[in-house]
């Protein structure tokens, strides 16, 4: 299913944007994590119901250092500009850990464009001290994964790419809790899904009630037994909800599950 | 150390039932069902004037041995009729429940026993898995889950859904919320590893049960191993050791009654039945590794003797399981005359328990 996505790159800001693409439907662009763009099973299924755009932000992967962003607010305008350079005028938006950061700066400053936002683990309001995964590895998974031994070992990063993305991260993440940011998300009137697992490390999931509190139209879903990286560790559980939600938005507390035994 | 007694709802008919699980309807006498309600609340009360701590209940389905197979009914039936005792749910059976209607049964029941109520959580003896046809393959992870959603549902203070591997919720917001803050006492009830690994994560109590006092204490021994992992140590409080107890004047005369224990279970499961559950439901000992479900066993007698021996006995208890409570299940092997159980509960009331609270 993997191989369903099929690599693009568009321009935006001066920046040369790398993007993994798959599906038909209702855009939805993704927008990952500090760790950088992994394509992972919830990609695949999410393609199943969405035109699917992963982007590689400006700073990650085997793109350009990237000096130029000053701040999660301009990073979210510059991905704005590359959805637009690929003609989408409106999409549904998730963002996941750093990338949900970036998704309701984005939200906040085109909500015209927004349909609807999912915010996988969000990394907007952080834990005070709190830092990114780092290290080998196995040290990465044991954060990011509930279960790191369900799953196929993480692949090495080059660890001069890594120290250049950490070192970007640091500089434009902003405050653990951002003002200005939380200000805005008080206004936002995008349907929001915000979904944690319960085993997640780096973020506590106690931490998704705060999004409730701050966003009028925020639903919190809990995924059992999912560390921080919910998608990757259980793609099915989270798949359903958030095509749920993107389809129905907020008839999606309805239930359409069927639980006739025999007919 | 804290006493608990549990309160079975004692079935006294004169006909002779059965030997079987589970129990045909026709077998009932509806005076003796009546007597055995008004027997709960006799007892508790009776209980509660002696001093005990607690009065617990436990779930079970299909059979005249316990007849509580609602605790949520039990215990608010038992709290109208009682002031200061404790009411401890040890417990639910939370893999066949709905573990959000038992979050909310909870909640309501906290506030009618004004904050007297202390909850366990219980994956369910073998045979009740029969009773709403759960798998006994999926009763462990059913069990996990089941508990983290309970705590999850007191402690959120926003609706949220749930997407789990058993359950599944789009909008969860209960209300009452529990009258204890933050929450009623916990504990996660069973000897297996996943037992002390749950209550451990989540900083809540552990109940075990029925075993030798040697291997509870290895039980309790990696409990507090699996605490410290997670940065905190237990009290003798937060351990709960259910048995059975023989209690007689003395020593001689509780020996006599033991005597009469039954070694197989009152009400047994089809050959081919038991065979098929311990096949299928894997159990594990914290410390000790894989063992067999209980299945068509009698219970073991952990208590037995005159007063000044139950004594040194609940030292013993207190010294190698480290619990600070003791759940009792009274026996009186021969006998199901409640008379005779009320005869027990004060002895011990009266003859032992002003001498265990400093242990």
């Amino acid at each position: 299913m993997a191989g369903a996505f099929r690599e693009g790159f568009v321009e935006a800001d001066g920046f040369h944007i790398r993007y993994m693409a798959a599906g038909e439907g209702t855009p939805l662009v993704h927008l990952h994590g500090a760790g950088g763009l992994r394509l992972n099973p919830s990609h695949d299924l999410l393609a199943s119901k969405f035109r699917v755009i992963a982007f590689e932000m400006p700073g990650f992967g085997t793109s350009a250092e990237n000096t130029r962003t000053a701040n999660m607010q301009e990073l979210a305008a510059t991905m704005a500009k590359a959805a637009s350079a690929l003609g989408l005028d409106s999409f549904n938006l998730l963002g996941t850990s750093f990338g949900g950061k970036v998704a309701l700066w984005l939200a906040a400053d085109a909500p015209e464009r927004v349909l609807g936002l999912v915010l996988e683990a969000p990394a907007a309001i952080a834990p005070e001290g709190g830092r990114p995964p780092s290290g080998s590895p196995a040290e990465m998974a044991r954060r990011l994964f509930g279960h790191p031994e369900r799953l196929p070992p993480l692949p090495a990063v080059d660890p001069q790419q890594a120290a250049q993305t950490q070192a970007f991260v640091r500089r434009v993440f902003g405050p653990a809790r951002d003002s200005d940011l939380e200000t805005r998300m008080r206004d936002l009137r995008t349907p929001t899904l915000v979904v944690f697992g319960t085993l997640d490390a780096m973020i506590p999931p106690d931490f998704g009630r705060l999004y409730k509190q701050l966003i009028p139209d925020c639903y919190l879903v809990f995924v059992y037994d999912a560390g921080h990286a919910v998608g990757t560790e259980r793609p099915e559980a989270f798949v359903e909800v958030v095509g749920d939600f993107l389809h129905r938005q907020d008839a999606f507390v309805v239930s359409q599950i069927p639980t006739l035994v025999h007919r | 150390m804290q006493v608990s007694y549990f309160e079975t709802g004692r079935y006294h008919a004169s006909t002779n039932l059965p030997r079987q699980w589970p129990m045909p309807a026709d077998a009932y006498d509806r005076g003796a069902g009546l007597r055995a309600f008004q027997g709960m609340i006799e007892r508790s009360r009776f209980v509660e004037e002696l001093g005990y701590d607690w009065v617990s209940l436990s779930e079970h389905h299909y059979s005249p041995r316990i007849l509580t197979p609602s605790l949520p009914i039990a215990a608010a039936y038992i709290a109208s009729q009682v002031r200061n005792i404790k009411i401890a749910l040890l417990g639910p059976i939370v893999p066949q429940s709905n573990p959000v209607l038992l979050a909310e049964e909870m909640a309501m029941l906290d506030n009618m026993a004004e904050g007297r109520l202390i909850v366990g959580m219980l994956r369910g003896t073998t045979n009740e898995m029969m009773t709403y046809d759960l798998n006994p393959g999926e009763s462990r992870e059913r069990t996990d889950e089941g508990m983290e959603l309970i705590l999850r549902a007191w402690k959120e203070t926003q609706p949220f859904g749930w997407q789990g591997r058993y359950f599944h919720y789009r909008t969860v917001s209960v209300w009452p919320r529990p009258l204890q803050e933050p929450l009623p006492p916990i504990y996660a009830l069973g000897t297996s590893q996943e037992a002390s690994d749950f209550a451990a994560r989540h900083h809540v109590g552990l109940g075990v049960s029925f075993g030798p006092f040697d291997v509870m204490g290895k039980v309790t021994a990696y409990y507090r191993e699996q605490c410290a992992r997670y940065d905190w140590q237990p009290e003798p409080h937060d351990i709960v050791y259910r048995a059975n107890i023989v209690i007689a004047e003395t020593d001689e005369k509780a020996q006599q009654l033991v005597q009469q224990y039954p070694r197989e279970a009152a009400f047994p499961l089809k050959a081919a039945v038991a065979a098929a559950l311990l096949e299928l439901d894997q159990r594990t000992v914290a410390g000790q590794g894989r063992r067999s479900a209980n299945v068509n066993r009698a219970l073991p007698i952990n208590f037995c003797g005159g007063p000044d021996e139950i004594v040194v006995q609940l030292k013993e208890a207190r010294e190698q399981i480290g619990c600070g409570v003791v759940d009792l299940s009274f026996q009186t092997p021969g006998s199901e005359d409640p008379d005779d159980l009320m005869e027990t509960l004060e002895l011990f009331g009266k003859k032992v328990l002003p001498r265990i609270r400093d242990i």
